[in-house]
C-alpha cells in the first residue's frame, strides 16, 4: 500500500454536505416514497413484490438465448403453415382454383380483374389520381 | 429523569426485523445512521453532489422496497453497501463523460484536520497547496481510475472498511481486492506526483 497516496485521500473524508442536509434527506425522502407510491404502476409494484421473496433467483443468460431462438422457430412455423393454407392464386382460365365460385352466385361479386367469366383484363379500370393534372385551367 | 431506553442503539438486526414486520419509523433509524457514511461512499464514486442526493434517495428506496428479502445472510450494512455499489456503477456506466464537479458545500471541517495541515505546512512543495485545487486535482485523479477501482480506493483509503468486507460487498475475493488497490494506487501516484513530492 503507498502510505502518502493513502493519507492524501483520506482528505477527502471532509467532502461532505452540512449536518442539515441529512436532517432535510428524511424528509424528502418520505417524499419521494409517497410520490413513488402514486406513480407506480400496479403490475411493476406486484412485480417488485414478487421478486422481493425470491432474492437469489437470476435469469441464467442462456435462457434469453433459448428464448429468443424459441420465438424464432415458433413464428418460422407460423408462417411455412400460412403459406401452405393459402391457395395457389392463379388467374388462368383453366385454373382449378377459379371454378370454386359459381359464376352467377360469387363472382358477379368480384372486381372485373379476377372475374373467371371474363377473359384476362390488364388494362386498369380508373385513371390514378397522380396522372392527373395538379390545377385545372 | 433520564430516558435509558432512549439512548440505548438498537441493533441493525431489530431494525430490519421491524421494517419487515410493516414498522417504518424503524427504517428512518436506519436512514439516519447510514446516510452520511453512503453519502461519502457515493459522493467520492461520482464526485457531483446533486447526483449523489439523487442516488441515495434511489439506493434507499431500493433497499426499503427489498428489505422483505433481506435474509440476513450478510450484515445488513454489506448488503446496503452492496446495493449502493451496483446502483452507483451502473448509473456511472449511464452517465455521460462530461461530468461535472461541484465542490462548493465542502465541509470546512477539513481545516483542522491533522492529516490536511501536515500536508500543506510541512518545509516542503506541498505548503502552498491550496484546498479546492487539492480537492479538484484529488477529484480528477478519481475519476480517472475505472469504476471498479474507484470503488475499491472509495471504500479503503477513504472510508476506512477492512479488506475482507470490501470483498463481500464487491463480490470479490480479498487478493483481487488487494491488486486492485495496488494498480489503482500507482495510477494515483502519477496523477499526484506534485502534491506527492517531499
Amino acid at each position: 500500500m503507498n502510505k502518502d497516496v493513502h493519507k492524501l485521500l483520506q482528505i477527502k473524508r471532509y467532502e461532505m454536505p452540512s449536518s442539515d442536509y441529512f436532517e432535510r434527506f428524511l424528509d424528502e425522502f418520505h417524499d419521494r416514497q409517497r410520490a413513488d407510491l402514486i406513480n407506480r404502476p400496479t403490475l411493476h409494484i406486484f412485480f417488485e413484490r414478487l421478486m422481493s421473496f425470491f432474492p437469489d433467483f437470476q435469469v441464467p443468460r442462456l435462457a434469453y438465448a433459448g428464448v429468443a431462438v424459441a420465438a424464432v422457430l415458433f413464428s418460422a412455423t407460423i408462417l411455412s403453415s400460412q403459406k401452405e393454407a393459402e391457395p395457389a392464386r392463379s388467374f388462368a382460365l383453366n385454373s382449378p382454383a377459379v371454378d370454386v365460385l359459381p359464376v352467377s352466385q360469387g363472382a358477379q361479386r368480384l372486381p372485373l380483374s379476377m372475374r373467371a367469366d371474363l377473359p384476362p383484363h390488364y388494362v386498369l379500370e380508373t385513371r390514378p389520381v397522380s396522372y392527373e393534372t395538379p390545377y385545372s385551367f | 429523569m433520564a430516558e435509558p431506553e432512549a439512548k440505548e442503539e438498537i441493533s441493525d438486526e431489530d431494525l430490519v426485523a421491524r421494517t419487515q414486520g410493516g414498522d417504518p419509523r424503524a427504517f428512518d433509524v436506519l436512514v439516519r445512521k447510514y446516510s452520511s457514511r453512503l453519502y461519502g461512499l457515493v459522493y467520492n464514486m461520482t464526485s457531483n453532489h446533486e447526483d449523489t442526493n439523487d442516488l441515495l434517495q434511489d439506493i434507499f428506496s431500493k433497499a426499503y422496497r427489498s428489505i422483505k428479502g433481506f435474509r440476513g445472510k450478510s450484515s445488513f450494512y454489506t448488503w446496503l453497501h452492496t446495493i449502493a455499489t451496483n446502483m452507483t456503477i451502473n448509473f456511472l456506466k449511464k452517465r455521460s463523460r462530461n461530468y461535472r464537479m461541484s465542490l462548493d458545500d465542502v465541509d470546512s471541517g477539513v481545516h483542522n484536520d491533522p492529516e490536511f495541515i501536515e500536508l500543506t505546512s510541512g518545509p516542503d512543495a506541498r505548503r502552498e497547496v491550496n484546498l479546492k485545487e487539492l480537492q479538484q486535482r484529488l477529484n480528477e485523479a478519481m475519476m480517472k481510475l475505472s469504476n471498479e477501482h474507484r470503488a475499491v480506493v472509495t471504500m479503503f483509503d477513504i472510508q476506512g472498511m477492512p479488506h475482507a468486507e470490501i470483498g463481500k460487498i464487491l463480490g470479490i475475493s480479498e487478493g483481487t481486492v488487494r491488486s486492485r488497490l495496488f494498480y489503482a494506487h500507482r495510477q494515483l501516484q502519477n496523477y499526484l506526483q506534485e502534491f506527492l513530492a517531499a
